[in-house]
């Protein structure tokens, strides 16, 4: 990704503390984030916080993981839900895709 | 670009001339986005692969027919932008800022395919022709309107005209 600063916060956002545990959705599939060259780490973080409605602290975690290890799952979900997050995330170009849990 | 002030839940924008000419540009160019570019997965045995991704084609293909509308309402709407003082004023909500930063960052990833991905698994060079001039230029562009709008809905832009 690309460096740029990052945001101090992100109003309007509601937390959304669904995401990220696959006990509470019997979820097989995970929803990761693929690094690339050209989306602006600025540009990640916010589509995080505004597709997961994350605060920005763990918008930025996953981000750098997506920087610096090439991945982030970002969440574990239901095949439909999983879905729904990748085409959140295409949206905003960012490259996502769906793999089933524990690949 | 300035930020003139944030009311009644709009930002009003300043921009210059050229600066609204160069964003009207790069609104035109979208999509540049390959519509086969996004994959719903890397795996060839999930199940139902085809029939997923082919519903994630189409709900993407109707999300750009959606854009491309919004596009030429944004830039054709009656009193959208106003002239003054050698300069235009555009005023947006949270939700069309939201909507720009996907177009332009559509544009972004676009120009930076059209290059032929440089820095990204493979590491042939960008041939410095015409082409991937102007696609380079796109891409600069398309991030320093991003950086602006997102320091806009992020907060980090403080209003010139404060009400």
């Amino acid at each position: 990704m690309s460096a740029t600063a990052f945001p101090e916060v992100l109003p309007g956002i509601k937390p959304d503390h669904q995401t990220g545990s696959a006990s509470e959705h019997e979820a097989g599939y995970v929803v990761i984030c693929w690094d690339d060259p050209v989306n602006l780490m600025h540009y990640v973080t916010h589509v995080f916080q505004v597709v997961f409605g994350w605060e920005r602290k763990r918008a930025e975690k996953h981000m750098l993981e997506v920087h610096h290890d090439g991945k982030s799952v970002l969440t574990r979900e239901s095949l439909e839900k999983a879905e729904f997050y990748v085409h959140q995330l295409q949206k905003y170009t960012l490259n996502a895709t769906l793999e089933r849990a524990g690949k | 670009m300035k930020l003139l002030r944030h009311v009644g839940g709009k930002f009003e924008l300043a921009l210059a001339p050229e600066e609204k000419g160069l964003l009207l540009y790069l609104l035109n160019l979208y999509p540049l986005v390959p519509a086969s570019y996004h994959r719903l997965t890397k795996d060839k045995k999930l199940p139902q692969r085809e029939e997923n991704q082919q519903l994630l084609d189409e709900a993407l293909a109707a999300q750009r027919e959606q854009n491309k509308k919004a596009i030429l309402t944004f830039v054709n709407e009656p009193g959208r932008f106003t002239e003054a003082d050698g300069a235009s004023t555009v005023a947006c909500t949270r939700g069309e800022l939201e909507w720009l930063l996907q177009v332009v960052n559509d544009v972004r990833v676009g120009s930076w395919l059209a290059m032929g991905s440089p820095g990204y698994e493979t590491k042939k060079k960008v041939r410095p022709d015409k082409d991937a001039l102007r696609h380079a230029m796109f891409m600069e562009l398309a991030g320093a309107f991003e950086m602006f709008f997102l320091g806009i809905v992020n907060g980090d832009v403080t209003p010139e005209n404060e009400e």
